[in-house]
């Protein structure tokens, strides 16, 4: 009787133990994202750069809304992209070509193909689609980090398994190494971080390609405003009209 | 309404890059501006294409006065983009013809303007409409109509239209009034009708409904669906069905020599009631960037296979006729060139398999595929090979066709082998 007792409790403590630990792995996660998006819904102007063996190959020009509830929508600016959309809510994606004028309902897998994937792109934020726990404690090019251990929470998430290095000093993000299905590594993100209206945020992402050698991307955030569309914005059915502009 | 021409050298072949390049001097915002501001691109484009002919084709007497195989090159100029409200896709098209001297084509193929009145959302003015969730045959496509698997097809060119669209939070429906004002016109597509749109989302799981109504067709009622299972599968659905459908066919076996000779009078208009239109497919991507598409389709207005093989007896009967006395060659070529014209209708293959197998790189860059579509119901097949490139602003396609099956199979009726295609085109 003791004995199971004992038991009882010492599951009891291990549960709370855990809770509290995923807890203090999601505060963590959300001072992360902040250094990424520091608001709730907003318009990101974002330059992907790609190089091959480190020479400059292609530049792409982006406009993401994001909006709470895991909605993204992303604006191709680039002469040969110009008037594509891709559209994000949760686990679910449509593409929109200018030529045809109807969205057309993608996959995981062809949301992840592509120079710099849009899902880098489009999504800035951990604390929504990440749980986790802290494996211990390492040196990133000098900056001691808490090393975390993130499973997505969901199942249409680009990387469904990432191990993020948060700065101990004030837990911004520098370095991500980000997992495919597989369990490979399929790429390995850096963090750049600079002073933007006033506070330190990322200006540059850094992904170096682990499944293509030789390449990598650069993804600078060249502006983020508060700019909110109405959750008309964000229907399949409106990538049709071209008024994303109220 | 017809195009309007211009003598060479094509004036507007020489205003429009002026013009494009002026409003993307002026217009096109500095990285990091808002999208309220002015947002143009230019494209320029070569399309080049060799056509191998049949040369012992049933249907070769014909072939001098019909254009197969005279496509050489296309220089297109286009401007896309909008200011505030207005959207714009304006090309300028040179076609190089074999025997034909170079002649310029402007066409807007959209100017329209997204606006909300009184808290409801409008469009109007001319815009592309394409409906539906398949690839090689699109059964819900009541308003655009889009002729699929073209090689290198021109941009297309949108539809006269007034829309009122309504948005609610899994869903949305629009009425939209195609070509008003028009009763029936020559195509399909031109024909005046009102269309109530539906859309409506569940889960992973989008489902499409139009319901049509024009004089040539009377109700149109279709019904698409478009899922994704699982992270590398999509599944789609559609299905139409029409109060009363059209196709041409060749005459009857029994037709007089005379009707046999009239060009005029080589095909026939039929009327089919109620006709249905279906089809089934998806598409399985992998990480590594490749995917496999299948579709099988059924298309109730599309000839059947006694349809294309008394094609072949006509054309074999008008051959015969050839050295006749008192038979005209002109009239033998005329009325052959003439029933050349069933191979204008947008779906050839009544019972359709298309088969396409492609790849891109992950990281950008090149792509390739290889289709094939076998007609079920005759016999015929086509086989397209694709290469492209893409940098930031330059695009390269290149590819070959043949086409083949059954002699008496539309793909192989054709007067044509097979064509090699390649296409160049800078953006900026």
């Amino acid at each position: 009787m003791f004995r199971k007792i004992a038991l009882m409790l010492l599951a009891s403590v291990s549960l709370a133990a855990m809770a509290a630990e995923e807890g203090k792995v999601k505060t963590l996660l959300k001072q992360a994202d902040a250094y990424r998006l520091a608001m709730e819904s907003g318009r990101v102007e974002t330059e992907v750069r790609t190089f091959k063996a480190g020479v400059p190959d292609k530049t792409r020009l982006y406009a993401v809304y994001l909006k709470p509830g895991r909605r993204s929508l992303v604006l191709f600016r680039t002469a040969t992209e110009r008037g594509q959309k891709m559209l994000m809510l949760g686990d679910d994606y449509w593409l929109m070509m200018p030529s045809s004028q109807r969205p057309l309902r993608i996959t995981a897998m062809q949301k992840l193909l592509g120079e710099a994937s849009t899902g880098d792109v489009a999504t800035m934020t951990w604390g929504e689609d990440y749980d986790g726990q802290q494996a211990g404690e390492e040196t990133i090019d000098g900056v001691p980090c808490l090393k975390l251990d993130l499973v997505g929470s969901r199942k249409g998430v680009s990387y469904p398994r990432i191990v993020l290095y948060l700065a101990k000093k004030d837990h911004h993000p520098v370095q991500a190494e980000l997992y495919v299905a597989s369990d490979k590594l399929a790429k390995l993100a850096r963090f750049k971080l600079g002073e933007v209206d006033g506070r330190r945020q990322v200006t540059v992402m850094t992904l170096v390609d682990h499944l293509q050698k030789e390449r990598s991307t650069e993804v600078h955030y060249l502006s983020r405003t508060a700019k909110t569309l109405a959750d008309d914005y964000f229907n399949p059915a409106f990538l049709v009209r071209t008024d994303v502009t109220q | 309404m017809k195009p309007p021409r211009c003598s060479s050298p094509c004036r507007w072949r020489l205003l429009l890059p002026g013009l494009a390049a002026l409003l993307s001097l002026a217009l096109v915002p500095p990285a990091g501006a808002g999208d309220e501001s002015p947002d143009f691109g230019w494209t320029s484009r070569l399309v080049g294409e060799g056509h191998e002919l049949r040369r012992d084709s049933p249907l070769a007497a014909g072939l001098e006065l019909t254009s197969f195989g005279r496509d050489r090159y296309r220089i297109e100029q286009e401007l896309r983009g909008r200011a505030g409200p207005v959207s714009l896709l304006l090309t300028a098209t040179e076609p190089g013809r074999e025997g034909a001297k170079p002649d310029g084509r402007f066409v807007a193929n959209e100017a329209y303007a997204d606006f909300s009145l009184g808290g409801e959302r409008f469009t109007v003015g001319k815009k592309v409409l394409s409906g539906d969730v398949a690839y090689a045959f699109r059964p819900i496509d009541v308003l655009q109509r889009e002729s699929r698997l073209q090689v290198m097809p021109p941009q297309l060119e949108g539809i006269p239209m007034l829309s009122w669209d309504n948005f609610f939070a899994d869903g949305a429906w629009s009425v939209v009034i195609a070509n008003p004002g028009h009763q029936r016109r020559g195509e399909a597509r031109e024909d005046g009708s009102v269309a109530l749109k539906l859309y409506r989302r569940i889960g992973a799981a989008d489902l499409h409904g139009v319901l049509r109504h024009s004089n040539r067709y009377g109700l149109e009622l279709g019904a698409a669906a478009s899922m994704v299972p699982s992270d590398a599968l999509e599944l789609h659905a559609s299905l139409l069905t029409q109060r009363r459908g059209e196709r041409r066919l060749p005459l009857a076996d029994d037709a007089s020599i005379r009707d046999l000779l009239t060009a005029d009078s080589a095909l026939v208009t039929g009327t089919i009631d109620a006709p249905r239109k279906a089809l089934v497919g998806g598409t399985w991507t992998t990480a590594e960037g490749f995917s496999l598409l299948g579709e099988f389709w059924w298309d109730g207005t599309a000839p059947a296979a006694a349809d294309w093989q008394r094609l072949a007896r006509q054309a074999a009967r008008r051959a015969v006729l050839l050295g006749v006395p008192g038979v005209p060659a002109a009239a033998v070529a005329g009325a052959t060139a003439a029933s050349t014209r069933i191979f204008e209708q947008g779906n050839l293959a009544r019972r359709g398999l298309l088969t396409r197998l492609a790849w891109s790189d992950p990281g950008g860059g090149w792509s390739a595929s290889v289709d094939l579509l076998k007609s079920m119901e005759d016999g015929g097949w086509t086989l397209t090979t694709a290469l492209a490139w893409q940098s930031d602003r330059l695009r390269f396609d290149a590819g070959l066709r043949r086409y083949g099956g059954r002699a008496d199979s539309a793909y192989r009726l054709l007067p044509e082998r097979g064509v090699a295609f390649v296409g160049l085109s800078l953006a900026y």
